[in-house]
C-alpha cells in the first residue's frame, strides 16, 4: 500500500516535471550530424553501373555506406572503441563486404545493400598482417587471413574456416604480405630483415605446403609498401639505398635470386630520405594482376611503368603529381593523377593504364581550401559511359580530414568534413548585432552622450530611428522580393555577412576544436559550417582549451577567443587568438611561453579594450598575464592579494593553492596530499563561471528559509582507489575551498569504482560511480546548507566563514550505463535544473534535478508534500519522453555542452561525439514565450465573437428600449 | 469441394511436421554451437560468445537491423545483428552483463547475462534492486520487441465538447439556461402560479437554518487559505454562478 502511494505521487510529480518533445517539433530547433571519422578504406560498388554505395571504414572502428551522390549515410555500424574494434582491412566482392576486425580477431561479412551482417567468425590469436580474397577458376570464393604465425582460409559464402596451417620458421620471419592470382595456390611472403625473403606456396583445396623457397635479399627491412606484385605473379620490389628494382617470379621454383634493375637504366631516381611506393592493381581477385604500377620517387613524383617480358618500361612520367591511383570498370582499368594547377588548385587527369594515354576531356580541378590541409588520399570511381567512354569521379581527402567527392569538370558533389567526428572541445558565443542594432547601442553607450546636450541628442536619436526605419523597409523589399521567386530557387544559405543576433539569442556561434587541429565556426540554428581553419603543425596528442576573452557586447572591438594548445608529453604550450564569428586570425602578438604551462586562469579584470585577463601558469611558478598591456599590469598588482588558484598533481596526489603576489610571482597558501599509495586524483572541477543562482535559499514546508553553502571557490576533487578488487575498491570525493585548501567535506563510496562523471554545480555535486558490489550504475548528490540563516548574508569569503556547512546526501540507483554527465545552465537560474546524460545507447536523458534531492522524504509528511518534495525510491526512473534527442541518437557522445540563451526558459544543448547534436530543452516548460501551438485562431474567434455579440445585443435593446418608449 | 479441402488439411500437416523438423535441427546446432562458443586465450582466462536471436513481429529484419546494435555494459562489447535477427557477441570474458538491444525506434528488455570463469552461462531478468534474485531466462537469448519507443507526449487538443463538458462551463451554462428559459416557462403575472411561488418561498423561508447566498458569498472570498490559491478563483465562479442564480429567483418574487 505504502508502495502504491510512492507510486501515485511519483507519477503525479512526473506530470509536473515533465519536459518532453512534442512530435511537432522534429526538427525545428534540433539538428543532428552524422560523421565516421578518417578514411583508412573506402570501395566503391562496382558491381552494377547505377550503384551509388561508397563503403568506408575509418579509424574510429566505424563501417558505414555512404550515398556516393549525396554524401549522406546509408547506413553505419559503430563497433566498439580501442583496439578490440579497430578494423585491419576491408574487401568487397559483389554486394558482399569482408571485414577484418580488432587485429584479425574477428572476421565479418556486411550484406552492402541492407547492412545486415551476414557471418561473424571468430579467428585465432595472433597479430593480424594481411588479407586477400581468393578466386578459384574466375570465381571469388574464399577470402585468405595471414596473421603473424599461421595462415587461414574461410569460405565467403558461410565463413566457414576451410583451413588454418602453422607458417613455417614464424619467429624469425616476419610474414607480411599474401598474394593469389587465381591458380589454385595462395604466396605468402615473408622478409627476415636484411637477410632473405620468403616464400612459401599452399594449395588452396587443403592448406598443403606446396613450394617454399628463400631468396636472397639483403637491402630488404620490410614488404610492405616497397613491394608489390606485377603482371602474371612477379614480385617487384624497390630499394632506395642500391636506387634499384627488383624482380622475381613467385612461381618458377629454379630462380634463387632476385633480378637488379637499376633506376639509373630508366632515367629515375629517388629522393634521397623518401621511402619509394610502389602500387600495383587486382582489378579482379581471381586473376593476376595488370602489368602496369605506379611508382612514386618523391613526394611529388610518380611514375607510370609497365613490366612486360621481363623489362620495365616507362608509360609515362607524372612530374609534379601528389597523388595517383588506379580504379577499374568492367574491362576498362584507368590511372587517375592529381598533379598541381596552381598555388589553389590541382587538376585531376584520366590516362589509360595499358599505354598511358591521356582520356580527352577528364580533367577535374580541384579547388584547394587555402584554410585546409593538402590532399592526401585520392579514391577513384571510373565507369563506363553510354559512348563506350570512361567517366569517373573522385574522392580527395585531405589532411584536415575533409571528404570531397567531385565529378567533371571541377564540381564539388558533396563535401563531409570527418575532423568533427572527434570534437575536443568547444564553446558558444553570442552573435554580433547587425550594423543598425548596433548603431542604436551606440548612441546609449557612450560617454559623449551626456556631454552633447539636449538638441544633439534628439537629432541622433531621430537619425538612429530613421536608420531603423530603412532597414526596416529593406527587409520587407526582400520579403517581397524572395516571395515573388519560385521558391526554389530561393536560398537558404546561411553566411557570415546576414547572421545576426536574434530576439531572444538562441541562434549562436558554435566553436569546435577538433582532435586533428581543426576549428569550426558552425551556425547553432542550422548546422552549418561557416568557416573552418586548419592549425598546421599540431601534434596528434595536444590537448586543448578555448577561451573566450572578449564577447561580442563591445562593439566596435571585434570578439576574442584564444585557443591554447598544449603538448602533452612535453607541456609545451602555444596560443592562437582569433576571431570566433570570422575564424580569422587576430593580429594582437601573443606571449611567447617558453615553460610548460600547468595552470590557466581567466580572470574577470578587463583590459582597457574590454577583453579579459588570462593567466598562465609555468612550471616554476611564474605568471603570464595575456595581454599584458601596462594597464592590465597595474589592475593586476591592485588586485593580486585576492587572486588565488590552484593547481593539481595527480602523480604525486597533491593539490596546492596559490595567491599572486605584486610582482606576478606566487606564494604557496596551501597544500592537501592524498596519498597516492591508496588513492588517486582523476577529477577536480569548480564551478562555472557564467552560473546564475538565483535563489539563495529553499523555503521549508513549515515557511522557514535553509539557506544555500554558495561558495564559488569550491572545488569538487574525486579520487579512486588504486586497489582495484571487487570488496577493496572505493571512490572518494572531497569538496575543498579553492582559496583556504580548508577541505568542507569528505565522503567515500566503499565497494564502487570509476569512471566517475559528476557535475558541480551551485550548491550541489552529483557524481555517478559503478557499484561493484551490485553491478549497477548509481547516483549520489552531496547538497551542502549553511542552515537557517546566513553567515554574512551581503558578501561571500572564503576567509571568513567559521561555520562548516550541512551536507545532505542520498544515492540512487540508476538503471543503464553513462557516458557523459552534464547539467541545464539559464541565463538567471530561475528555471529548475536539469541533468543531461548521455548514454551509450546515443539517447540523451533530461533527468530533473528534482529526483537527486537529498531531502527527498522516505515518509511522506504534510510538510514534504508542501515543499514538493518527491518520496525517496530507491531506482531513479528512466522514462522515453525525457529522451529529448527522440531517434537522433548520438553515437559515443563524449561531452555535452550547454549554454543560456536570452530566453530564461530555454537552454542550448550541444551533444558530441561521433555525431553532433544540437537542441534546446526547456526543464521548466516555456513558460516565457506562447507555446508552439498556441491557438491564435480560437483566441482571435473568440474575441471577435464576443466583440459583434456586443453589437448586436446593443442594438437589440435599442430597438427593445423604443419600442417601450412606444408603449 | 470436399475432396480440395481434405489437400489442403494434408499440406498443412505436412507444413507443421517440416516445421517441427526445421525446429528440431534448429535446436540441435544450438547445441552444436555451444559446444564451440568458448575460447581459451593464451592468458587462460575464458572467452565466450554470448548468441540469441531478436524478433520484432510483424517488421522484416532488413528493415530495422542496419540501425540496431547489441550492447553488453554500455558499449564495452558490441555486436551487430544478421540479417534474420539473430547475434553473436564474441571475445566476451567471464563476468556479468546486462545485454541490450539499442534500436532508435524499437524497445527492447535487457537480459542480464552471467557467464562464469569456466564459460557456462546463463540469462536471467534484470533486477537492479535486488541483484542476486534468479529468474531464469532462456538461453540462447531470445529478444522480443516490446513495442515502438515513445519519444513524444501528445499536444493537448482542443475540442468543443472538452469545452463544452468542462464543469466550469456546465456551472456557468446551465444557469444560464434557466435565467432565460424559466420566466417562458411560468407566467410570473399568472395569479396562481405566483399563490404556488409564495407558499414555496415561505416554506424556504421557515427553514432559517439555511445561510444566505451572500453570506456564502463573503465566506468563500474572504478564506484565502494559502496553498488553495490554485483553486480560489474556481471557487469564485461558482459563488458568481449561484448568486445569479438565487438573484434570478428573488426578482421573480418580487414581480
Amino acid at each position: 500500500m505504502a508502495w502504491l502511494v510512492v507510486r501515485l505521487a511519483i507519477s503525479v510529480s512526473l506530470l509536473y516535471a515533465a519536459s518532453a518533445v512534442f512530435e511537432d517539433q522534429v526538427g525545428k530547433f534540433d539538428w543532428r550530424q552524422q560523421f565516421i571519422g578518417k578514411v583508412r578504406f573506402a570501395l566503391f560498388d562496382t558491381h552494377s553501373q547505377a550503384s551509388k554505395k561508397l563503403l568506408v571504414a575509418t579509424d574510429k572502428n566505424v563501417f558505414a555506406s555512404l550515398n556516393s551522390r549525396t554524401g549522406d549515410l546509408f547506413w553505419r555500424h559503430v563497433d566498439k572503441t580501442g583496439p578490440e574494434g579497430h578494423i585491419d582491412a576491408l574487401l568487397m566482392y559483389g554486394q558482399d563486404a569482408v571485414v577484418v576486425v580488432g587485429n584479425g580477431r574477428l572476421l565479418r561479412s556486411w550484406e552492402t545493400t541492407v547492412g545486415g551482417l551476414k557471418w561473424e567468425t571468430v579467428l585465432d590469436t595472433g597479430s593480424f598482417q594481411a588479407a586477400a580474397l581468393v578466386g578459384v577458376q574466375d570465381l571469388v570464393k574464399y577470402v585468405a587471413v595471414l596473421k603473424k604465425s599461421a595462415i587461414s582460409l574461410h569460405d565467403l559464402s558461410s565463413g566457414s574456416q576451410i583451413w588454418v596451417e602453422n607458417l613455417p620458421d614464424s619467429d624469425s620471419v616476419q610474414y607480411q604480405t599474401i598474394y593469389s592470382g587465381g591458380n589454385g595456390v595462395v604466396f605468402v611472403l615473408g622478409v627476415v630483415p636484411n637477410s632473405h625473403i620468403v616464400i612459401v606456396e599452399y594449395k588452396i583445396e587443403d592448406g598443403e605446403i606446396m613450394n617454399k623457397k628463400s631468396v636472397e635479399a639483403v637491402w630488404m627491412s620490410s614488404l610492405e609498401s616497397s613491394c608489390a606484385v606485377v603482371s602474371s605473379g612477379i614480385l617487384l620490389c624497390v630499394d632506395q639505398i642500391t636506387q634499384s628494382l627488383y624482380t622475381l617470379p613467385l612461381q618458377s621454383a629454379e630462380q634463387t635470386e632476385m633480378r637488379q634493375i637499376h633506376l639509373q637504366m630508366l632515367d629515375l631516381e629517388v629522393v634521397s630520405g623518401f621511402r619509394p611506393v610502389l602500387t600495383s592493381t587486382q582489378p579482379n581477385p581471381a586473376q593476376p594482376p595488370l602489368s602496369e604500377f605506379f611508382l612514386q620517387l618523391s613526394p611529388d613524383h610518380h611514375i607510370l611503368l609497365q613490366f612486360i617480358d621481363g623489362l620495365i618500361a616507362p608509360l609515362r612520367d607524372f612530374n609534379p603529381s601528389y597523388l595517383a591511383a588506379f580504379a577499374t570498370s568492367g574491362e576498362r582499368t584507368v590511372a587517375a593523377v592529381m598533379s598541381p594547377k596552381n598555388d589553389t588548385a590541382c587538376s585531376i587527369n584520366l590516362f589509360s593504364a595499358d599505354t598511358g594515354r591521356r582520356h580527352l576531356d577528364t580533367t577535374i580541378i580541384y579547388h584547394m581550401d587555402p584554410n585546409g590541409g593538402k590532399p592526401n588520399r585520392l579514391y577513384v570511381h571510373a565507369f563506363l559511359k553510354k559512348d563506350d567512354s570512361v567517366g569517373y569521379r573522385v574522392m580527395v581527402q585531405t589532411e584536415d580530414l575533409t571528404l570531397t567527392f567531385l565529378q567533371q569538370p571541377g564540381r564539388v558533389v558533396w563535401m563531409r568534413e570527418e575532423a568533427l567526428a572527434d570534437v575536443v572541445t568547444m564553446e558558444m558565443v553570442d552573435l554580433p548585432f547587425t550594423g543598425t542594432q548596433a548603431e542604436l547601442e551606440g548612441e546609449f553607450g557612450k560617454k559623449a552622450a551626456i556631454q552633447d546636450g539636449l538638441l544633439p541628442m534628439v537629432l541622433k536619436r531621430l537619425s538612429s530611428q530613421f536608420i531603423l526605419l530603412q532597414a526596416w523597409l529593406a527587409h520587407l523589399w526582400k520579403l517581397f522580393y524572395d516571395a515573388r521567386k519560385p521558391h526554389s530557387s530561393v536560398k537558404n544559405d546561411v553566411t557570415i555577412d546576414i547572421l545576426s543576433r536574434d530576439e531572444f539569442n538562441l541562434q549562436k556561434m558554435m566553436l569546435m576544436v577538433t582532435a586533428s587541429g581543426k576549428l569550426f565556426g558552425i551556425d547553432s540554428k542550422s548546422g552549418t559550417i561557416l568557416w573552418k581553419q586548419y592549425l598546421e603543425n599540431i601534434q596528434p596528442n595536444s590537448v586543448f582549451k578555448l577561451i573566450v576573452q572578449r564577447t561580442t557586447a563591445h562593439f566596435p572591438h571585434p570578439p576574442q577567443c584564444t585557443l591554447l594548445i598544449k603538448n602533452k608529453d612535453t607541456g609545451l604550450g602555444s596560443l592562437y587568438v582569433f576571431n570566433p564569428i570570422f575564424g580569422k586570425k587576430s593580429q594582437i602578438s601573443v606571449p611567447a611561453l617558453p615553460r610548460p604551462v600547468i595552470q590557466t586562469l581567466l580572470l574577470p579584470v578587463i583590459d582597457q579594450d574590454y577583453a579579459k585577463v588570462l593567466l598562465l601558469i609555468d612550471d616554476q611558478y611564474k605568471v603570464t598575464a595575456f595581454p599584458s598591456t601596462k594597464n592590465v599590469l597595474q589592475q593586476l598588482q591592485d588586485t593580486a592579494s585576492s587572486i588565488f588558484f590552484y593547481l593539481v598533481d595527480s602523480s604525486q596526489g597533491k593539490l596546492s593553492g596559490f595567491r599572486l603576489r605584486k610582482d606576478l610571482s606566487t606564494e604557496l597558501i596551501w597544500e592537501v596530499v592524498i596519498p597516492t599509495e591508496v588513492q588517486e586524483i582523476v577529477a577536480v572541477k569548480g564551478k562555472r563561471a557564467n552560473e546564475h543562482v538565483h535563489s539563495q535559499g529553499r523555503v521549508m514546508g513549515d515557511r522557514s528559509v535553509l539557506y544555500k553553502y554558495l561558495n564559488p571557490n569550491l572545488l569538487a576533487v574525486i579520487t579512486e582507489s588504486t586497489d582495484t578488487h571487487q570488496e577493496r575498491s572505493f571512490v572518494g570525493i572531497f569538496l575543498i575551498d579553492g582559496v583556504t585548501g580548508r577541505i568542507v567535506h569528505e565522503a567515500v563510496q566503499r565497494k564502487a569504482r570509476g569512471p566517475v562523471h559528476f557535475v558541480h554545480s551551485e550548491n550541489w555535486v552529483v557524481y555517478v560511480y559503478w557499484n561493484s558490489k551490485f553491478r549497477r550504475n548509481e547516483f549520489s548528490v552531496l547538497e551542502l546548507f549553511e542552515g537557517a540563516e546566513l553567515y554574512n548574508s551581503t558578501v561571500f569569503s572564503s576567509l571568513d566563514r567559521p561555520y562548516a556547512p550541512q551536507v545532505l546526501q542520498q544515492s540512487y540507483i540508476f538503471p543503464a550505463p553513462i557516458n557523459t554527465l552534464e547539467a541545464t545552465l539559464t541565463e538567471k537560474g530561475i528555471t529548475s535544473r536539469h541533468l543531461l546524460v548521455g548514454l551509450p545507447s546515443g539517447n540523451i536523458l533530461s533527468l530533473p534535478k528534482m529526483f537527486l534531492d537529498p531531502r527527498r522524504p522516505e515518509l511522506v509528511s504534510e510538510q514534504s508534500r508542501e515543499e514538493n518534495l518527491i518520496p525517496y525510491a530507491p531506482e531513479m526512473p528512466i522514462r522515453e519522453e525525457w529522451f529529448i534527442n527522440y531517434n537522433q541518437t548520438v553515437s559515443r557522445v563524449r561531452g555535452i555542452y550547454t549554454a543560456p540563451s536570452g530566453l530564461e526558459s530555454t537552454c542550448l544543448v550541444v551533444a558530441y561525439g561521433l555525431d553532433i547534436y544540437q537542441t534546446r530543452v526547456f526543464p521548466s516548460k516555456q513558460f516565457d514565450v506562447l507555446k508552439d501551438d498556441y491557438d491564435y485562431i480560437l483566441i482571435s474567434s473568440v474575441l471577435f465573437g464576443l466583440f459583434f455579440a456586443t453589437m448586436i445585443s446593443k442594438r437589440l435593446a435599442e430597438v427593445k428600449l423604443l419600442n417601450r418608449a412606444w408603449r | 469441394m470436399c475432396r480440395v479441402r481434405r489437400v489442403c488439411v494434408a499440406a498443412l500437416l505436412l507444413l507443421a511436421a517440416a516445421a517441427s523438423c526445421a525446429l528440431d535441427l534448429k535446436l540441435h546446432d544450438d547445441e552444436e554451437e555451444d559446444e564451440d562458443a568458448m575460447f581459451q586465450t593464451p592468458g587462460g582466462d575464458v572467452r565466450v560468445r554470448v548468441s540469441g536471436r531478436a524478433l520484432v513481429p510483424g517488421v522484416r529484419a532488413q528493415d530495422w537491423v542496419a540501425s540496431a546494435r547489441v550492447l553488453l555494459d554500455g558499449d564495452k562489447h558490441v555486436g551487430f545483428l544478421r540479417d534474420d535477427g539473430s547475434f553473436t557477441v564474441s571475445d566476451v570474458p567471464s563476468g556479468s552483463y546486462v545485454l541490450e538491444i539499442s534500436s532508435p525506434t524499437y524497445r527492447f528488455q535487457p537480459v542480464r547475462v552471467d557467464i562464469t570463469t569456466t564459460g557456462k552461462m546463463r540469462a536471467r531478468v534484470v533486477n537492479y534492486i535486488k541483484t542476486s534474485e534468479v529468474i531464469r531466462l532462456p538461453y540462447p537469448l531470445q529478444m522480443r520487441c516490446i513495442g515502438l519507443h515513445s519519444y513524444f507526449i501528445p499536444r493537448e487538443t482542443w475540442g468543443w465538447s472538452d469545452f463544452l463538458m468542462n464543469p466550469m462551463v456546465l456551472m456557468m451554462v446551465l444557469p444560464l439556461l434557466i435565467i432565460l428559459l424559466l420566466p417562458k416557462v411560468f407566467n410570473p403575472s399568472d395569479p396562481e402560479m405566483r399563490r404556488e411561488m409564495e407558499q414555496s418561498m415561505n416554506m424556504l423561508n421557515s427553514n432559517q437554518e439555511l445561510p444566505d447566498v451572500s453570506e456564502l458569498m463573503t465566506k468563500f472570498f474572504s478564506s484565502p487559505k494559502s496553498h488553495a490559491k490554485a483553486g480560489g478563483g474556481a471557487r469564485g465562479h461558482r459563488g458568481g454562478a449561484q448568486s445569479a442564480r438565487g438573484g434570478a429567483s428573488r426578482r421573480k418574487i418580487k414581480d
